[in-house]
């Protein structure tokens, strides 16, 4: 049943809805809203879990960790800087192959300071062997968070549930949220193989020589690529209790015959969409890259066959280098039979608006001769210093 | 005939008459006093508690892949983290209705210095945790640097003495006095020389429902500069000359410390370890240093009241005393 | 549990690289070691200075849980320690590590509290019944000297005929030690019960009198001769005596088995040993109004060696004082002061032992210091010797047994002697051990086998204990019958209750033996301490565990004890 909920509050009632046990969060703009969401449920008796307000976002990733590691289904969320400074637990979580789920209010990163949206935080620890899922809508949101769990449980690996900051999570929308019913049906109870127990005592978090180190990277990578198909299985399967999909890994959307496709990530797809029905004469195919990591090379590169042009459109950037998803879809499509161009642009960092209008800029961008390499959209020059132009 | 006495030896390991969280095999130094602590810790506290490690040589010589030397459920994640992992953990756990205790684990780097503000969002929350400091008095995993709880005039890497340095300048950090800001149920200082007084410490806290904190003082052989053989010796002097005061603390408020009937100088204590022995050599400056760590004891004893009046020499309600058979108090 | 291998291949990787308990018990880090501690059972001083042979260390470990164990491990030295609990001068205590803590263990106490318990519950001697053709010993004198050899040959399984020229055993117990310091019913029950073991007992058999020494060699395997010291040595002043002269031992003896003193009303007696102070004492407890006791050593207290000082016990003399008996020591008596052949006084002058220019020590008498003390009697009681009457062949021109190290009379093969009669000879505790010693001799003297040469290992000190896990504690504080209320016939030390026992016993150090103290095991950083389940006080039930240990040396620096020492690996 729809109603019209904020999707923080949408978001949280999906989180009490996978019945965690222990959530544990550091306020940050724009989390806030999910976290107050949940300490409400926890307040009014909805929802049974230990809430752990801590005293930073260090700390949060931490209680989570520990909580998970005990045997509990776990939950955090947070922001830009609250990302970066949980930094080093988010490796550790990932590296020790520990289920749970923190979302990530999208949020451009200091500094300068900003409190809008971008997607630097998250694409900042894309590395840290976490999987990253990136929702387009609040429904997609809801769906998501419930599947990650799933997808976190079964694969023993942490997943961030990317969902832009304000764009998403101050907006109130329709939203179906699901009923106990169905997401029970769909998450089994939390069973962790590995769980601190005196039971059977094990030692979490050893020290590893060099003659092990690299077997256990190459077994975390693999991990994650192999969890291409569990993000596809859960979409899959969540979508047979919901009859909603998510886009599991990529999902593709236009006309067969159209021969320019624009590859985006998170809210903005949903302007793109909009724009495309405003200029009907200029239709793209819209490839709406959900999972960041696992990246997926093959649904890119099938996503892409037949098209001349690619457009890659992102929120986030790699200082000194260019586009992150920019790079690495070159680096995918490499070795491809005929492969589209591929032009890759910035845009709505810090919260710069991103208008309809976008959509035929960037068709046009991509007409020029020599595909872009890299630019930062809408850069008004005269705003710089002539030293920095 | 010996590889019989290797069988029996492996057996009788396993019946051990306490049970000890720790074992052999671990890779500490010889005579290292933070893995006398721990194991210690882990005999109080029984087979039925999760560890929660800070990182540091605790972590480093006991959990080096394939191998661990805990027999309990033990979890490393980072330096700064323990407490933070430990009230996940309690929390996890609480919220499953499963019964555990659960221990966190630091060396002073981990809890003075760079774990301090989980240390004090844990405290805060009076998660249902007994935190132990192994305090070794400086960054020994690294190679011996100075942390926030290095002693005055003490020499380490990164606070050599020199011509124109006496050692560490700054004071040691008084963490108990922050520990008792925070109005936690139980905290204690213990000392790897008093086993007995350790372990009831630790039984004390654990017993307590809410945050506990105990602070063990852990000589280092290789940081301190002392023989291996010595570090009970060393430990038991840091008592005896009032610089390490042994105290138990209810709600902030001292309730019990151990008194020292025979107060010895810390000459005594300091002229064991090299890391003061800059301050034995003929010069002004070293003269200064010396009075300067007297004065501190002397301090440490006059406001914890450690001067002590039974006829037992450490009024140790016989922390230190052994007895025929075995019979340790506690 | 561990780790798992596939086969001969390297070891799997588990998620997260996580570790199964204790898997470190795979590393062993014994090699890391370049010494290596080791249990060393060390001599404790209490040991090495009981003349009997005792070891109070190793029933001061047992008294309290097993008072039973404990006077077995007792009397597997000394057959007598009822009688040395109260008569012993107990060098063990003045050894006693701990009296330089704080005050020795009152050892003697418990001793006398073991003997006296196995007198009340009539324990028997751990002795088995000899073979009816087991070799023949015989031994004359039943005083401690032959009582102990008796005791101990028949514990090695020899038939002991012990002959005695009174009609009791106990020689000098009976008959020169008065019942204040030791209660007939103690002599009498400790004997009765240590002759049932088996010994075959001839009373009223004298040397010389009854039998001849050349028949008992003859009939005997061995012959051990422990007649005592009874003939009052030769005393004048300038060959001057007094027509009454009476020795101190016989007025003693006289006194203990007829009860009759002679009338006096102030008395010297000249001496400085054990009778001449008990003697002071009976005449004293008898109304004899003033007793003076003259020596040229000096009292013994503190700061004196107990080569100055008189040689009677300190306690006794102590007691005698309280009781009245004048002390008149670093004195010597330079004249008797007669009138016709009566003592009307002696003039006595202050004397010292000084070393001679040939190392002996000589009294030295100091002209000019000359006092005069007016008595009616003096009596001498300055030493005593052997009686020779039927021993002349073996003791030739000697007042003593001239013996060699192990109690063989020098010059007589099968011959052993010891006790008062052997030269050097002293107290009952010298007595008691020198029976065991000529027992262990004569065994090995029948059997042909040499002694094993083997220095006495010296003793533990204090410096060698940790004293950190120790503390001050009193001794225990024994009662004595106040002086106005003593007499001749009651015990004047009160035994110690079995409470205060264990008290007592818990305050030894157990110098140089494993106290089960757990310590080692406690404190090994590397758990490479283990206990077995039996309960022992030796330290067997700790082991290292060689493939653990890092050979740091914390257990050795902290045995209480002293027990563990570090050594170089081999």
């Amino acid at each position: 049943m729809l109603e019209a909920v904020e999707g923080s509050a949408a978001i949280a009632k999906a989180v009490a809805l996978c019945r965690p046990q222990v959530i544990s969060a550091y306020p940050i703009t724009p989390q806030t809203h999910i976290v107050e969401n949940l300490a409400s449920l926890v307040a009014d008796g909805q929802l049974r879990a230990e809430m752990v307000s801590v005293e930073s976002e260090f700390s949060a990733a931490s209680v989570v960790l520990g909580a998970a590691a005990s045997g509990s289904r776990a939950y955090t969320a947070s922001s830009a800087q609250g990302i970066l400074l949980m930094t080093e637990v988010l490796y550790n979580i990932a590296g020790l192959r520990i289920p749970l789920v923190l979302t990530c209010a999208n949020r451009a990163i200091s500094a300068p300071v900003s409190a809008w949206n971008d997607q630097q935080d998250s694409m900042s620890v894309r590395d840290a062997g976490w999987i990253q899922l990136y929702c387009a809508s609040n429904q997609e949101a809801v769906d998501t968070t419930i599947q990650a769990f799933r997808i976190a449980e079964r694969t023993e690996l942490p997943v961030m549930v990317c969902v832009d900051g304000y764009i998403l999570t101050h907006t109130l929308e329709p939203i179906d949220i699901p009923a106990q019913g169905q997401v029970d049906a769909f998450l089994p109870p939390y069973r962790f193989s590995r769980a601190l127990d005196p039971v059977r005592p094990i030692s979490i978090g050893n020290l590893v020589t060099p003659e092990y180190y690299a077997e256990a990277r190459y077994a975390h990578h693999h991990a994650l690529l192999r969890a291409k198909d569990e993000i596809e299985a859960a979409d899959r399967d969540w979508a047979k209790i919901s009859g909603r999909r998510s886009g599991g890994l990529l999902s593709v959307e236009g006309r067969d015959d159209a021969r320019i496709g624009i590859l985006t990530i998170g809210s903005v797809i949903g302007t793109l969409a909009d724009a495309r029905e405003e200029y009907p004469d200029r239709p793209a195919k819209l490839l709406k890259l959900r999972s960041m990591r696992p990246f997926p090379v093959d649904a890119i590169r099938q996503a892409c066959r037949g098209l001349s042009d690619l457009i890659v459109l992102e929120r986030a950037l790699s200082m000194g280098s260019g586009g992150i998803i920019g790079t690495e879809v070159r680096g995918a499509l490499f070795g491809e039979p005929n492969p589209p161009r591929v032009h890759n642009f910035a845009a709505g960092l810090g919260g710069r608006d991103m208008p309809l209008e976008i959509y035929p800029r960037l068709l046009k961008a991509a007409e020029a001769p020599t595909p872009t390499r890299f630019e930062i959209m809408d850069v008004e020059m005269e705003k710089l210093p002539e030293t920095e132009r | 005939m010996a590889a019989d006495e290797k069988k029996s030896l492996f057996e009788l390991r396993r019946t051990q008459p306490a049970f000890r969280g720790l074992e052999a095999g671990h890779l500490a130094c010889q005579g290292c006093g933070q893995a006398l602590g721990a194991r210690l810790v882990t005999e109080a506290a029984g087979p039925d508690v999760i560890v929660a490690n800070a990182t540091g040589c605790l972590e480093v010589f006991t959990t080096a892949w394939p191998r661990t030397a805990w027999r309990v459920p033990w979890m490393h994640s980072l330096f700064e983290n323990a407490p933070a992992i430990a009230s996940g953990i309690e929390a996890g756990l609480k919220a499953q209705g499963r019964l555990a205790k659960v221990v966190a684990m630091g060396g002073d780097g981990g809890t003075f210095d760079i774990g301090l503000q989980a240390l004090s969002g844990m405290l805060e929350r009076n998660h249902n945790v007994l935190y132990v400091c192994f305090d070794n008095e400086a960054y020994m995993n690294t190679g011996i640097q100075r942390s926030s709880s290095t002693p005055h005039a003490a020499a380490t890497t990164t606070s050599p003495s020199g011509t124109e340095r006496m050692g560490k300048r700054h004071l040691k950090k008084d963490l108990l006095s922050i520990i008792a800001a925070h109005h936690i149920p139980y905290a204690a200082t213990a000392t790897v020389a008093y086993p007995s007084d350790l372990r009831k410490k630790v039984r004390r806290g654990l017993e307590i429902e809410g945050a506990a904190f105990l602070l063990v003082h852990s000589p280092c052989p290789l940081g301190w500069g002392h023989d291996g053989a010595l570090t009970i010796e060393v430990a038991r002097l840091a008592v005896e000359t009032g610089v390490f005061p042994v105290l138990e603390m209810e709600r902030g408020d001292v309730v019990a410390v151990m008194q020292i009937r025979k107060v010895r100088p810390v000459s005594d204590y300091l002229k064991l370890q090299a890391r003061f022995s800059h301050l034995f050599k003929e010069s002004p400056e070293a003269r200064v240093e010396l009075e300067h760590l007297q004065a501190l004891a002397d301090h440490h004893i006059e406001v914890y009241g450690l001067r002590g009046t039974s006829p037992d020499p450490r009024d140790s309600e016989g922390a230190d005393t052994v007895r025929r058979g075995g019979l340790r108090w506690a | 549990m561990g780790v798992k291998t596939q086969g001969a291949g390297p070891v799997t990787l588990t998620r997260g690289a996580f570790a199964h308990a204790g898997s470190s018990l795979g590393l062993k880090t014994g090699d890391w070691r370049v010494t290596r501690p080791v249990h060393l059972h060390r001599a404790s001083p209490c040991h090495n200075a009981c003349p009997a042979g005792e070891n109070p260390q190793a029933y001061l470990a047992l008294v309290e849980e097993d008072p039973h164990a404990a006077w077995e491990s007792l009397v597997s030295a000394n057959p007598l320690p009822a009688v040395t609990g109260r008569v012993c001068h107990h060098p063990c205590e003045i050894e006693c590590n701990r009296g330089k803590f704080d005050e020795p263990v009152a050892i003697h106490a418990i001793e006398r509290f073991l003997g006296d318990r196995a007198i009340e519950h009539g324990w028997d001697y751990p002795v088995g019944k000899p073979a009816s053709d087991a070799p023949e010993v015989a031994v004359v004198g039943a005083g401690p000297a032959g009582l102990s050899a008796a005791y101990h040959l028949s514990r090695r399984g020899y038939l002991v005929t012990l002959f005695e020229a009174a009609s009791e055993p106990g020689g000098l117990l009976r008959g020169a030690i008065p019942p204040y310091r030791l209660p007939r019913p103690v002599v009498e029950r400790e004997i009765e019960r240590l002759l049932s073991i088996g010994i075959r007992f001839e009373p009223n058999r004298r040397l010389g009198r009854d039998m001849i020494l050349a028949d008992l060699e003859k009939s005997f395997r061995a012959v051990f001769l422990a007649p005592g010291a009874e003939r009052g040595r030769e005393w004048s002043v300038g060959g001057v005596v007094p027509r009454d002269l009476r020795n101190g031992l016989e007025l003693l003896q006289e006194w203990l088995s007829i009860g009759s003193l002679p009338k006096y009303q102030r008395v010297a007696i000249i001496g400085g040993g054990n009778t001449s102070v008990d003697l002071a004492r009976v005449l004293k407890f008898n109304g004899v109004p003033e007793v003076h006791v003259i020596s040229f050593r000096t009292r013994p207290g503190p700061g004196v060696s107990p080569d100055e000082a008189m040689p009677a016990l300190a306690r006794e003399i102590r007691q005698a004082i309280e009781e009245g008996v004048m002390i008149d020591d670093c004195r010597g008596v330079t004249r008797l002061i007669l009138r016709g052949e009566q003592v009307v006084g002696v003039e006595m002058v202050h004397m010292k032992e000084l070393p001679q220019r040939d190392g002996t020590r000589k009294p030295v008498a100091f002209e000019g210091t000359e006092t005069v003390l007016h008595v009616d009697h003096v009596i001498p009681a300055i030493g005593e010797e052997v009686e020779p009457f039927g021993m002349e062949a073996v003791l030739g021109a000697h007042q003593f047994f001239p013996v060699d190290a192990e109690g063989q009379v020098q010059g007589h093969r099968g011959i052993f002697a010891g006790g008062d009669a052997r030269l050097g000879g002293g107290t009952v505790s010298d007595a008691v051990g020198d029976g065991r010693r000529a027992a262990e001799a004569i065994d090995r003297y029948i059997r042909g086998v040499a002694a094993a040469a083997q220095a006495a290992p010296a003793s533990i000190g204090i410096g060698e204990l940790n004293l950190n896990y120790f503390d001050h504690a009193p001794r225990a504080g024994i009662i004595f019958l106040a002086p106005e209320k003593r007499n001749a016939e009651t015990e004047i030390e009160a035994p110690l209750g079995a409470g205060e026992v264990a008290r007592e016993s818990e305050r030894c150090f157990s110098c140089g033996e494993c106290m089960a103290c757990d310590n080692c095991w406690t404190l090994c950083p590397d758990n490479a301490v283990l206990k077995t389940t039996e309960m022992a006080s030796d330290g067997s039930h700790y082991l290292f565990d060689y493939d653990y240990c890092k050979g740091c040396g914390l257990c050795a620096h902290e045995c209480p004890v002293g027990f563990i020492a570090m050594v170089d690996e081999p």
